[in-house]
């Protein structure tokens, strides 16, 4: 018994980011073979990006402000909301696999290894062509804050990081969820198709919609969390609603749910005994 | 007479390939109805805020129809050749197509057929009829819907030709998701798909006016909502003339491509 617990409490967080990184490895060296498909992934992931910057500009190019939200407004926010989405396709790109997996059968051998069902599942891919989404979001972001004159201090800078990490985990729940619906419905790759086409919402200000829309992109389907409510902490800080500063705690506890659910499908993979 | 059967046969089984996935229709169904809410309170915020309800000739309603009826036409045209010839290379099982004694252009298509005939009827053609009752005839209707189905069905064809002229690429590169991707963004940005031609720079639009992706979205639309340039019977010739021009290159253009990549499949192993 006492033996069960020290070795319960090794598998702390230490052993797990070194499994990490070497399956991290394992996995880069595979696609350091195809240096092609590296860079044209990235270059195709760059070229979508952009052309969300197009439709922008070509939007003001016509309208002065969409709800009060300026140019630059948009641009933060579109900034915000790709650096956010970098998390889910660079570490969480492996969900779209899984419902192949299940199918075969192949997703068995993920049970069999005496560590954490969805961390050995996630950290077998790392996708690279996130990084170019990392850049463009990144550029983005920085131009549009420098426009919009916030100061950049140690607070700012600091709550920038922590807002977006913390949004990021929406997204990686939204994907969790509708990757695991493949434990239950087969083929269920449409689910994760549509929920994948709520990431483009993310660039829009939740202020637009009406009441009922508002409350389901953000607690049924939490988009808005993605860049709307952290980005008024720098674009309107003297009126911030709670939810905003409430988001990191409803982000973890969204990605909590994704994983129990997650897990369950698992649970139910095992009994099927395929 | 015994090619046509052939190639219905190919139709009718994609036909029920696709009616097999109904949960798939209905979940695809309530994501559009989600996308449209979106698009919806997008536009309305925009014309809110602009205070003039005419923007470049669209009224908000004009630009509603063209965005809905642009999703529709989306869902209708949507095809996975790029993926399917990808993974068929991968798999080795392009060598059983190229076997089939039929064209493997013509084999495909075909077999695309079928999907896109349920399509029209179970998404587009709803969609339509949503439209029209809530717009109350804002969509004019008469000979202009005759020729906006034979622009349509163009339009299909110059998107096939587009996705086949891209799709040996990745027989070149082996990356599938970045042409993939290039190719998706580039034509539904160029042909309004995303944002009506309209609002476009006129810059931009009139090299925009010289690209076949044109031809796949903004032309049917305009046919069918009676629109400037298609209102007049010298117009609606122009714009289905350019469509013909663009099928006919666009095929020629294809089929030497993929006569020349084809050459290039190499299959490890059986």
């Amino acid at each position: 018994m006492e033996q069960t617990k020290t070795l319960k409490k090794k598998r702390g967080l230490l052993f797990y980011i070194s499994i990490y990184r070497k399956i991290l490895i394992q996995d880069l060296k595979s696609k350091m073979s195809y240096r092609a498909d590296f860079i044209i992934s990235n270059f195709g992931m760059i070229i979508s990006n952009m052309s969300g910057f197009v439709t922008f500009m070509i939007l003001f190019h016509n309208f002065p402000s969409i709800n009060g939200w300026n140019y630059y407004h948009m641009l933060f926010l579109y900034g915000f909301s790709l650096i956010a989405l970098t998390p889910v396709q660079c570490f969480f790109d492996n969900n779209w696999n899984l419902r192949f997996m299940v199918r075969s059968g192949d997703f068995i051998r993920y049970c069999f290894r005496p560590i954490n069902v969805f961390f050995y599942f996630i950290s077998e891919v790392f996708d690279v062509k996130g990084l170019g989404q990392f850049a463009f979001g990144l550029g983005t972001f920085i131009y549009a804050w420098c426009h919009l004159g916030i100061p950049v201090t140690i607070v700012t800078v600091s709550q920038a990081v922590i807002f977006l990490l913390t949004a990021s985990l929406f997204m990686i729940a939204i994907m969790n969820a509708a990757a695991a619906t493949c434990f239950w419905i087969i083929n269920s790759g449409y689910v994760m198709v549509i929920m994948n086409r709520f990431r483009d919402f993310a660039k829009y200000p939740a202020s637009i919609y009406n009441k009922v829309f508002k409350f389901i992109f953000s607690f049924i389907i939490p988009i808005a969390f993605v860049a709307y409510y952290p980005s008024l902490v720098f674009i309107t800080p003297d009126n911030v609603p709670l939810l905003t500063w409430l988001s990191p705690l409803i982000g973890a506890f969204f990605f909590y749910l994704s994983y129990k659910f997650w897990m369950l499908g698992v649970r139910r993979y095992d009994f099927t005994g395929s | 007479m015994n090619s046509i059967k052939r190639l219905t046969a190919l139709t009718r089984a994609g036909v029920m390939e696709s009616l097999q996935f109904r949960l798939g229709t209905v979940v695809t169904l309530f994501g559009n109805l989600i996308y449209l809410a979106l698009v919806y309170f997008l536009w309305k915020a925009i014309y809110d805020s602009c205070g003039s309800s005419v923007v470049n000739g669209m009224t908000f309603y004009d630009t509603m129809i063209y965005l809905i009826l642009a999703t529709a036409i989306f869902n209708f045209l949507e095809m996975f050749i790029i993926w399917d010839m990808s993974r068929s290379i991968q798999s080795g099982e392009i060598i059983l197509h190229l076997l089939k004694p039929m064209k493997y252009r013509l084999y495909t298509f075909w077999s695309y057929s079928g999907t896109h005939l349920i399509s029209f009827f179970l998404t587009f053609l709803p969609t339509f009829i949503v439209v029209m009752i809530i717009t109350k005839g804002a969509i004019p209707l008469g000979w202009n819907f005759l020729f906006f189905v034979i622009s349509l069905t163009m339009a299909l064809i110059i998107n096939f030709n587009i996705d086949m002229l891209v799709a040996p690429i990745c027989l070149y590169t082996e990356s599938t998701w970045g042409i993939n991707m290039v190719k998706e963004t580039i034509v539904l940005l160029l042909s309004g798909a995303t944002i009506p031609l309209a609002f476009f720079p006129d810059s931009i639009r009139r090299v925009v006016e010289y690209m076949p992706f044109r031809a796949v979205y903004d032309m049917p639309l305009t046919i069918l909502l009676n629109k400037d340039g298609a209102n007049t019977m010298n117009g609606l010739l122009s714009m289905l003339g350019t469509q013909l021009i663009w099928c006919i290159v666009l095929t020629i253009a294809g089929n030497l491509f993929w006569n020349h990549a084809v050459k290039r499949i190499t299959v490890n192993g059986g």
